[in-house]
């Protein structure tokens, strides 16, 4: 059995996690308006500054603001090592982040050099902060299970994206810096298959078996899939900086990754309850939209003029499989952490009586589902205007759009509970 | 009580709803698929004694009786001694 040991009563408070969830479903907003206000237009090319911006507030915004929320939750949870002064770090983080999104996204909707310049030093200072925090703890970790694996190589991925994305910023703040398109491909590549996949797999080996009662993902997977998929990418960043026009190095990372989507596949028909669940109906889409998205891009290099619209694998990528997983894990480690919070408030309190709500009645399930149904419009709708902008984009980024709003109000009623009940426990008390 | 096939945190909530019900001389069996962590802690506040073991992989059981229950103790500890020889 590889679970984890759990240190629960270590769990910071939820505000730790909770105000990087609230947040991002706001920058998904942003992003969605965007596309309602530029049009069929933003989806025509991959380096259009509309596109650049709802990008950034997609991966930056919703995904990297959940993840660092997440991943300063697991540290202590999962690998029993506190972050210091918890959070007073979340609080700066979040601050410098949330400050820096806007600035970038301003900068690329504007183009104003000044704006860029704050980005760099804003987001350099939150992810710098970040990294060093997460590294500080990932040394001091008390276990060494495959989560914890996966989430060094995800700090290391993430330090190599960072660092590439504050010099292309940087080019776009001061003039004399030299871009190109191999620095962008290389920051895309390392921030959507390092960062952003290696952190969910690892997470996933978790919260998949611990919260669906599933088998626990295949030994080999869970010892040799991670380090493989950074490997590859490391292969494929030397080749592609020596030989330029090398994406088959990828192969060993597309492979990793069409592994980990199938082994999810297969974890979901091999459960013991078969209960229906919302959260793992997101992971299958999900690893599904993963699935497709390796195939998509293996079909490109294997048949002679076939192209495939890079922006609809951006959008298979970031909204079909990562913006899946996070929103699904959302809506169960979002009422399980507020959960936490009013049991331990309880036993902190010395009180064994009264109730405490179960996680369906913090986030009903029937709202949780119907976040499923918009978001899968929405990424059904945003597939088809890659393809067919004229006709969709509107519709796509209303549904993108409708879709945040209710993981946002899922989110901001289980926390409005969580503090209502809080409250009520000291007042009883 | 079988509460491996149950999500977090209901292995916890109903082992405790369980544990409340506990007459004199009686123990509770509860078999899940991970230690129990939460648990101890609960138990303890609410005045149960217990022990856990951890049979097979995947199966993990805990005794848990009202503290001072002499009776529910060593009838505990013996099923406990049995299954672990």
């Amino acid at each position: 059995m590889s679970y984890a040991t759990l240190s629960l009563k270590q769990s910071p408070h939820f505000s730790v996690p909770m105000r990087y969830y609230l947040s991002a479903p706001l920058f998904t907003m942003a992003a969605a308006v965007i596309l309602l206000w530029k049009g069929p237009d933003a989806l025509v090319s991959r380096w259009i500054p509309s596109l650049l911006a709802m990008t950034h507030f997609l991966t930056l915004g919703f995904l990297a603001m959940v993840m660092f929320g997440s991943v300063q939750q697991i540290l202590p949870v999962l690998m029993g090592s506190p972050v210091p002064r918890p959070r007073l770090v979340s609080r700066t983080i979040h601050g410098l982040m949330s400050v820096g999104i806007l600035l970038l996204c301003s900068g690329f909707l504007s183009g104003q050099a000044r704006l860029f310049q704050g980005a760099v030093i804003f987001l350099g200072a939150g992810s710098g902060l970040f990294i060093a925090v997460v590294a500080y703890c990932l040394i001091r970790a008390q276990s060494a299970h495959a989560t914890v694996t996966a989430t060094a190589l995800a700090i290391t991925a993430l330090g190599i994206t960072v660092s590439l994305g504050l010099y292309l910023a940087a080019g776009y703040g001061w003039t004399a810096i030299p871009q190109s398109h191999l620095l962008t491909n290389l920051h895309l590549a390392w921030g959507l298959s390092g960062w952003v996949a290696l952190l969910i797999i690892g997470v996933s080996y978790q919260v998949i078996p611990m919260f669906h009662v599933t088998p626990d993902y295949p030994r080999l997977v869970t010892r040799w899939l991670s380090k493989l998929l950074f490997l590859g990418l490391v292969a494929w960043t030397i080749a592609s900086l020596m030989v330029h026009q090398a994406s088959w190095t990828a192969g060993l990372a597309a492979v990793c990754l069409a592994i980990y989507a199938l082994a999810t596949l297969n974890l979901k028909r091999r459960r013991r309850r078969r209960l229906s669940d919302v959260t793992l109906d997101y992971w299958q889409l999900a690893a599904a939209s993963l699935l497709a998205a390796v195939l998509c891009w293996t079909a490109e290099q294997l048949i002679p003029g076939l192209t495939i619209p890079p922006v609809l694998l951006g959008i298979l990528w970031v909204v079909g499989f990562a913006m899946s997983a996070i929103s699904g894990m959302l809506h169960k480690i979002a009422p399980f952490i507020i959960w936490l919070q009013l049991n331990n408030h309880r036993q902190i309190q010395g009180r064994i009586q009264g109730k405490i709500p179960t996680m369906k009645q913090i986030i009903p399930e029937a709202w949780a589902r119907w976040q499923l149904r918009l978001h899968t419009a929405a990424l059904g709708l945003l597939l088809g205007a890659a393809l067919w902008p004229e006709a969709l984009t509107y519709p796509a980024a209303l549904a993108l759009f409708l879709a945040a709003a209710l993981l946002w109000w899922n989110l901001v009623s289980a926390t409005r509970l969580c503090l209502k009940l809080t409250r009520r426990q000291q007042t009883e008390y | 009580m079988d509460v491996s096939d149950l999500e977090p945190p209901a292995p916890l909530v109903d082992t405790l709803e369980a544990a409340e019900t506990l007459a004199s001389g009686e123990y509770l069996r509860m078999v899940h698929r991970r230690d129990p962590c939460l648990l101890r802690d609960h138990l303890n506040q609410r005045g149960f004694g217990y022990i856990t073991r951890s049979q097979e992989e995947g199966c993990v059981q805990t005794f848990i009786w009202r503290r001072g229950d002499a009776e529910a103790e060593a009838a505990a500890r013996a099923v406990d001694k049995e299954n672990s020889a």
